[in-house]
């Protein structure tokens, strides 16, 4: 038996709940590693109440894509760890299944738009790079060669020279620093970082992989 | 003479002396809400536009988002609380070290912003002074338009703040403890009404002055279609010391300011005293938000010997704070539900107050229900309240419960309390005593 569509659901209505509109999926879903051009059509078909509500198995296909693309872009705008060098290049280590470098890239463009951005993917083996006017472009070649290839055009920058210190120890000071004991909580820290961001290649062996100040490796 | 600490050492210790600072929010409207006259120049770095991303996470699980350490431990104050009293390690940042320090870590995507405070050395001007400088190179030197939390010192004076005001996004002064006795307790050197009321009272007047006249004075230039003598007149204006506007003409103190309390280390300061002050604060001086720190003992304190405060009570009063802070609760209504000793009750202070309110009223038919009367129940927040009150509008009728489980509202926590085609969901409550229970009888009425 069919069942009838409610015509007047709140989502609907309302416009502004669960889910995402057409337009949104349209624009973000082909981001996704196993997209089809299938699934537009489809999704065209669909209305926008029945996919906001994820009852239907198209519908909890499609918003799990749209959550899968959402999160990997937001881990790693907060998880990646950049390095400077002197010539105002800014490069880093990320790991993307997606087609979401773009969204990454111009995240760090915002914050540093004077500098050169290569973000090297270790899924595709690919490096993408935006430059200082904002243009993107991807190069199939290792994180060392591109950041000495665009250094090479580059003459040293005082601003960027100034701040050439590890900055690691300085990190790792810190956040060991900001332990208070008696708020220990294994499982709102376990939350708050899932074990699937320790697989980043940022975090790989970074500061964050530990409990109580010490390194994971120490418990094993 | 003793050995110059290294840089990493004063993070060490400085860092752990501003441990129980505990604000970590990154939250700024800047440069999404206000026009950026200088935020396309491609020498800035930063952004406060994600504010609110966080890059790690401490093992109690707290957000790590801001380079939170003292500028400074050493003290003139002697707070009988305080981490700084202990440490014997006195040593201070220079701007300099500060500065670039912060600029290598947010080149390494680990922080989103600065968290300035600091202890007292010498006087509060001479300390704010330097604290200033380090946040000037910050802004000037390195070009930073990022977030900026500036801690205000007790007893600082109304000039400094007025410059504070300028370079950061929020500004905070710590109240420590709700009334002048209370921080007498803890505090004694600290004089509650001029050194944090005054002051508190000055960043609000400052702040309101300031803003009504540039918003004033722009929207008069827009009308004349005067957007380039106005890009030029801030740039004038921002070589004579940023007096009137800001770089990016935005509206100065955009997160507004906080404050923060010690909870429990003044023996009689009950959650009722706490909960006055900052519905006070909200009505008073704009207060943006409170922050709670559980007292915690530190050795070599004079409270070292005192038992912790419960992290319960600071979590009970949060709940609280957000009661009167987003749902408007009055100040009364949360007197209702205290304790003998003035306390809050075990439990969800919303759902103390639920039971309070509706065992007089009965529950509620979304239908028919005022926004107030939603946000009275549990599990449904202002965001559902306002969708109910949208669809209602558009002449939806609530029939069913996953209605209003599409709506967000949280079933489990609001359906006691909901009537829905005249029925109401049945409780244990109803079996015990029938005779008594309002919600039985109207399900058989």
């Amino acid at each position: 038996m069919k069942k009838e569509i409610n015509e007047k659901d709140p989502l609907q209505v309302v416009g502004c709940a669960k889910g995402h509109s057409h337009e949104e999926l349209i624009h973000n879903l082909p981001r996704h590693y196993n997209y089809t051009p299938n699934l537009i059509q489809k999704i065209k078909e669909i209305p926008e109440v029945i996919l906001r509500n994820s009852g239907t198995l198209i519908a909890k296909k499609v918003n799990r894509m749209m959550r899968e693309v959402t999160t990997e872009a937001y881990r790693s705008k907060q998880f990646t760890r950049t390095e400077m060098n002197n010539r105002g290049v800014l490069f880093g280590v990320v790991l993307l299944k997606h087609r979401v470098m773009d969204l990454v890239l111009k995240y760090f463009h915002e914050r540093w738009p004077e500098c050169i951005i290569c973000l090297y993917n270790e899924h595709s083996g690919k490096t993408g790079i935006i430059n200082e006017r904002g243009v993107i472009q991807e190069i199939d070649s290792t994180l060392k060669n591109v950041v000495e290839g665009v250094s090479k055009n580059h003459s040293v920058i005082p601003y960027f020279d100034d701040i050439q210190f590890s900055g690691r120890e300085i990190f790792e000071t810190l956040y060991k620093s900001q332990f208070i004991s008696e708020r220990e909580n294994q499982n709102y820290f376990k939350r708050m970082i899932p074990d699937k961001c320790f697989e980043l290649p940022g975090m790989r062996g970074g500061v964050e992989k530990r409990f109580r100040n010490k390194k994971i490796n120490d418990y094993l | 003479m003793g050995k110059v600490p290294s840089v990493l050492e004063k993070i060490r210790i400085l860092g752990e002396n501003s441990k129980y600072d505990i604000c970590a929010s990154t939250a700024s409207s800047r440069t999404n809400k206000y026009p950026k006259l200088f935020g396309d120049s491609k020498k800035w770095i930063g952004a406060t536009a994600s504010a609110g991303i966080c890059h790690s996470y401490s093992p109690d699980g707290r957000c790590m988002s801001l380079f939170k350490t003292l500028y400074t431990n050493k003290c003139i104050y002697n707070c009988k609380y305080c981490f700084s009293q202990s440490c014997r390690h006195k040593m201070s940042f220079t701007p300099e070290e500060y500065a670039r320090t912060f600029m290598k870590l947010y080149s390494m995507n680990v922080v989103e912003g600065v968290f300035i405070s600091s202890a007292v050395c010498g006087s509060a001007d001479d300390t704010t002074e330097e604290m200033l400088e380090a946040i000037r190179l910050l802004r000037f030197k390195y070009n930073f338009r990022g977030y900026v939390h500036f801690k205000c010192l007790p007893g600082v004076s109304q000039y400094l703040l007025k410059e504070a005001i300028s370079l950061s996004d929020r500004i905070s002064i710590n109240s420590e403890a709700s009334t002048k006795e209370h921080l007498a307790e803890i505090a004694d050197q600290k004089d509650f009404k001029n050194d944090i009321i005054m002051r508190q009272r000055w960043l609000k007047q400052i702040r309101v002055k300031h803003n009504d006249e540039t918003l004033k004075f722009m929207k008069d230039l827009k009308q004349d279609n005067q957007l380039k003598y106005q890009e030029a007149m801030i740039k004038e204006r921002r070589e004579d010391g940023y007096k009137k506007f800001r770089w990016d003409g935005a509206p100065i103190l955009n997160s507004g300011q906080t404050t923060q309390f010690v909870v429990g280390a003044a023996e009689s300061e009950s959650d009722y005293d706490l909960l006055k002050r900052i519905d006070w604060g909200y009505k008073e001086i704009d207060l943006r938000r409170a922050y709670f720190s559980s007292f915690i003992p530190i050795e070599g304190t004079p409270l070292a010997s005192k038992q912790a405060a419960p992290l319960t009570r600071e979590h009970r009063l949060y709940q609280s704070d957000w009661l009167l802070r987003i749902y408007h609760y009055k100040l009364k209504d949360l007197k209702e539900i205290l304790t003998e000793d003035n306390n809050l009750p075990i439990g969800d202070p919303k759902i103390h107050l639920a039971r309070q309110y509706f065992k007089d009223h009965g529950p509620v038919d979304p239908n028919l229900a005022g926004f107030q009367e939603l946000l009275k129940v549990p599990g449904i927040g202002p965001i559902s309240a306002k969708r109910i009150i949208n669809l209602r509008s558009r002449k939806f009728k609530f029939k069913r419960r996953q209605d209003l489980k599409a709506v967000g509202v949280v079933l489990k926590r609001a359906d006691p309390y909901l009537l829905l085609n005249g029925t109401n969901q049945t409780t244990i409550q109803n079996f015990i005593d029938p005779n008594n229970s309002k919600f039985l009888q109207r399900e058989i009425v």
